[in-house]
């Protein structure tokens, strides 16, 4: 999985902004998701992503694992990466 | 997990935003600049906001290094987005050069053109350089409507190009500005767009400066026609869904301005001289990239769309929609 083609990234202080630059539609990142975003870029399996957010936030609750799943579920969805 | 610039918080909705809605104040950079590259023109069109044309460069228009040193700060910054416009920009020397500088560095650029410089090996060096898209100016459904407002145009030879940018697989965009005798074309336009393969149409109301200025009483459009123009847009939106996105706006100037005040969009306008503009219908600049870098210039953004000066100018253009013409004085904030 990678970023769609016309989809740039940017980390910013309170966590990253997604550009699509064709419909030019901004979307605006938490940390949680900005994190996703740079495990894409790194080249992690989607599977692997939301486990790996676990451990890095030391997250025992599985709220952020449950955050990175639905967020990779959004970007399909509104087709921001592709495979 | 997303949400506007301005407040970010997990958990939030996803709200998709643009540019023009995306607010600045938490953005360590601009997502979009906005360059006319040279004022210089090989047209001398009716409406033209930047009064471009044969012989219309500025006489102080960024140098080689200076054009390269912006766009190499641009680039470290990750500026996702830019577009080069004019004038006309196909007609700097270094053009190629500069898309091709943009698009080795992977920024996202789009060509704003007249299209008369699209021949088949232009468009082949712009698809093979990767540019994002082109806009191309088609202000008129016929030959006659458009050659009366693009003065030294030839509509053949711009449709001509936009057929060449499909042929090198270039995505394609078409601008069209609105006057008393195209309006009633906006409906052949559209369709004259999708047949030409363009993935995006734009258009939005003409603005009184520039070259309108002194040819108002032939372009302006009555209420009456820009009434049926939007009525038209709106069906065309639909029409074309999913095959071709038809952008507009119908929000005036004077409503547009007042939003701007309290939500400056994370944009900046840079002009052939490197002079940097809050918004290209305001007058007032906010940098000067022969001096400043920048990153100093974002950072005097936001202060400078609160200087008094800006809400004053908006606020009398409500008394006076014609203040408009004075855009090109410019004011250093």
């Amino acid at each position: 999985m990678k970023l769609a083609r016309y989809v740039k990234f940017r980390e910013e202080k309170f966590g990253g902004v997604l550009f699509e630059t064709r419909s030019e539609k901004v979307f605006t990142l938490n940390p949680t998701a900005s994190a996703v975003v740079r495990e894409i870029q790194a080249g992690a399996a989607e599977r692997d992503i939301p486990s790996l957010l676990k451990a890095r936030f030391r997250d025992d609750s599985g709220a952020i694992e449950r955050e990175a799943a639905a967020f990779i579920a959004e970007l399909r969805q509104k087709g921001l990466v592709e495979d | 997990m997303a949400a506007p610039a301005s407040g970010p918080e997990a958990g939030t909705p996803v709200p998709a935003t643009t540019p023009a809605t995306t607010g600045s104040g938490d953005l360590g950079a601009p997502l979009y600049i906005a360059w006319q590259v040279t004022n210089e023109c090989n047209l001398a069109c009716l409406h033209c906001i930047e009064e471009s044309g044969p012989g219309k460069a500025f006489p102080d228009e960024l140098s080689d290094e200076q054009v390269f040193s912006f766009l190499e700060q641009a680039m470290d910054l990750e500026i996702p987005y830019l577009s080069f416009s004019g004038g006309e920009p196909m007609v700097h020397p270094r053009f190629f050069d500069m898309v091709a500088f943009v698009c080795a560095r992977n920024g996202q650029l789009k060509i704003e053109t007249n299209g008369h410089y699209l021949g088949p090996e232009n468009c082949a060096r712009l698809k093979s350089l990767g540019v994002k898209a082109v806009q191309v100016s088609l202000d008129g459904a016929t030959r006659e409507t458009f050659n009366r407002m693009r003065v030294r145009g030839d509509f053949d030879r711009a449709v001509e190009g936009v057929r060449n940018l499909r042929a090198a697989g270039v995505p394609i965009e078409i601008n069209y500005s609105p006057t008393r005798f195209n309006a009633h074309e906006i409906g052949a336009a559209v369709d004259l767009a999708a047949e030409l393969g363009a993935d995006s149409f734009y258009t939005g109301r003409t603005m009184y400066t520039g070259n309108a200025v002194k040819t108002w009483h032939r372009l302006a459009p009555t209420e009456a026609q820009y009434g049926e123009y939007f009525e038209v847009l709106h069906r065309k939106t639909e029409e074309y869904r999913g095959r071709m996105r038809v952008h507009f706006h119908e929000m005036g100037l004077l409503e547009e301005l007042r939003y701007r005040l309290h939500h400056p969009a994370a944009l900046l306008i840079v002009l052939p001289n490197g002079l940097v503009k809050l918004i290209n219908a305001l007058p007032f600049v906010c940098g000067d990239l022969r001096r400043q870098s920048l990153g100093e210039i974002w950072g005097r953004f936001q202060s400078a769309w609160a200087d008094p000066r800006v809400a004053k100018f908006v606020e009398d253009l409500a008394e006076d929609p014609r203040k408009t013409a004075t855009l090109h004085q410019w004011v250093y904030l």
